[in-house]
């Protein structure tokens, strides 16, 4: 279960994030939405424990994947990337990148990936480790529709294998719907609205 | 123009001890080197990873130590080392041994230093997104270090050139004695207190041939290694 209490996260004197109370269940997925400045990164990073809160308490797993709203390409080819820390996963690594048709590039250039593409390879590379909460900052920022549904495909067969708790944000409203059971808008840092889809 | 052609002259001569001391230089150099970066490129991927209490008084600390004159490091190894100092019974004093000591004081705050700041200001997305995936601290550093090799690579040759350059701290506890302890260095200035300059700038030459060879050799391998 993750649950935050009192959480806050302040800069300089501009509170960026403040929730009193917020409880997630075992196996949930949570998307999470709201303006651009509002607090989503800054929440996943708190759960991912990249950032501490300046004040409150914060219960999650330790088993957490975290993919970056801005991932970065690691030197070496499509195929290493999705391979660093999961070296005897190679087939898996291969069956993720065909679902999300990126076979065809498994041995290029990491660093020479299109945004979108970038996008895809940074799925894959966490979705071929199991984890107990899986944490993703705008997984289709950069991807067109077909991107997306692949993406949303690649996440429920995740789900299905693993049984994780999903927190996700965007700000695409369909592919919320698709791949959450549950919205939280966020606005200035604070829960505007929290309920099912 | 004399001083070139001597230079030339010094290195197909073949000399006996000019070869001596660029070998005394190289394996200073080369140790120097090589125990600064196994120190400071660790260290300072730790600090530029890492956020704790009191770091920025470490960061101005180890900044303060980057400007550490040579002759100051020199005295405080000398002191480490002498007859009746803590590590007197060693007998290390006047040795390749303790210049590499002492020039080790001089450069880990420099690699250090210099990785720290590389580290904060191009490996916080590297950083991110390999925490992201619950990579191990270790295999964190070890994935900074390889994805900022073109930067490390310029701390590396940082330190090597304060190495090979250095004269002050090497001269206290290498001594200059011949056969033993003389680099080029201090084999320069020896020749220019005797007044012979135009060798000692003939020896000088011969130490920036030395430092571009060793310049190329690294960026060659680097690239290679990069492209393959
Ligand atoms: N290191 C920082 N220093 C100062 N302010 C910061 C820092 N990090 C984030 N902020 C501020 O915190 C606020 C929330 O940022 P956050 O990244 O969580 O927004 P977001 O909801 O993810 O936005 P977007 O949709 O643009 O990704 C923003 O106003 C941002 O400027
Ligand atoms: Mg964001």
């Amino acid at each position: 279960m993750v649950e935050l209490r009192s959480v806050k996260k302040v800069y300089k004197d501009r509170t960026v994030l403040d929730v009193p109370q917020l409880r997630i269940q075992h196996g949930e997925s949570v998307a999470l939405t709201g303006a651009n400045g509002s607090g989503k990164t800054t929440l996943l990073r708190i759960l991912a424990r990249l950032l501490r809160a300046d004040s409150g308490t914060v219960t999650a797993p330790q088993d957490v994947l975290y993919l970056p709203q801005h991932p970065y390409a690691f030197r070496g080819t499509v195929l290493d990337n999705v391979l660093i820390g999961a070296k005897d996963r190679r087939e898996q690594a291969l069956a993720l990148l065909e679902t999300l048709e990126l076979s065809a590039l498994a041995a290029k250039p990491a660093q020479s990936l299109s945004g979108g593409e970038l996008q895809k390879l940074a799925l894959c590379r966490v979705l071929i480790r199991p984890c107990a909460l899986l944490l993703l900052d705008e997984p289709t920022a950069a991807l067109d529709t077909n991107g997306t549904r692949l993406v949303c495909d690649a996440l429920a067969r995740y789900k299905a294998q693993t049984d994780c708790t999903v927190v996700l944000s965007t700000h695409a409203p369909q592919f919320a719907a698709k791949a959450a059971e549950r919205l939280i808008v966020l606005c200035d840092g604070r829960i505007e609205s929290d309920g099912s889809i | 123009m004399d001083s070139i052609k001597q230079a030339f002259d010094l290195l197909f001569s073949l000399d006996k001890e000019l070869f001596q001391i660029l070998g005394v230089t190289l394996r200073m150099s080369f140790f120097s080197t090589s125990i600064s970066c196994l120190v400071g490129l660790p260290l300072g991927t730790l600090i530029g990873t890492r956020q704790f209490r009191g770091k920025s008084f470490l960061k101005k600390l180890i900044h303060t130590c980057m400007g550490l004159p040579p002759v100051v490091a020199g005295l405080l190894v000398y002191m480490l080392f002498t007859h009746y100092g803590p590590f007197g019974r060693l007998n290390l004093l006047f040795t390749v041994t303790a210049m590499v000591i002492a020039q080790c004081v001089l450069i880990i705050p420099l690699v250090t230093g210099l990785t720290a700041s590389f580290v904060e200001s191009e490996s916080r997305p590297i950083i991110e997104t390999a925490r992201g995936l619950g990579l191990s601290d270790a295999r964190i550093i070890l994935l900074c270090l390889s994805e900022g090799r073109a930067s490390l690579l310029s701390v590396v040759l940082n330190a090597f050139g304060r190495s090979i350059a250095e004269v002050g701290a090497v001269s206290i506890v290498g001594g200059n004695i011949q056969w033993k302890t003389r680099v080029m260095t201090t084999a320069i200035m020896l020749e220019t207190n005797k007044g012979k300059f135009s060798f000692a700038l003939a020896l000088g030459i011969v130490l920036l041939i030395l430092a571009f060879i060793v310049n190329a050799a690294a960026s060659w391998i680097v690239k290679e290694r990069a492209d393959g």
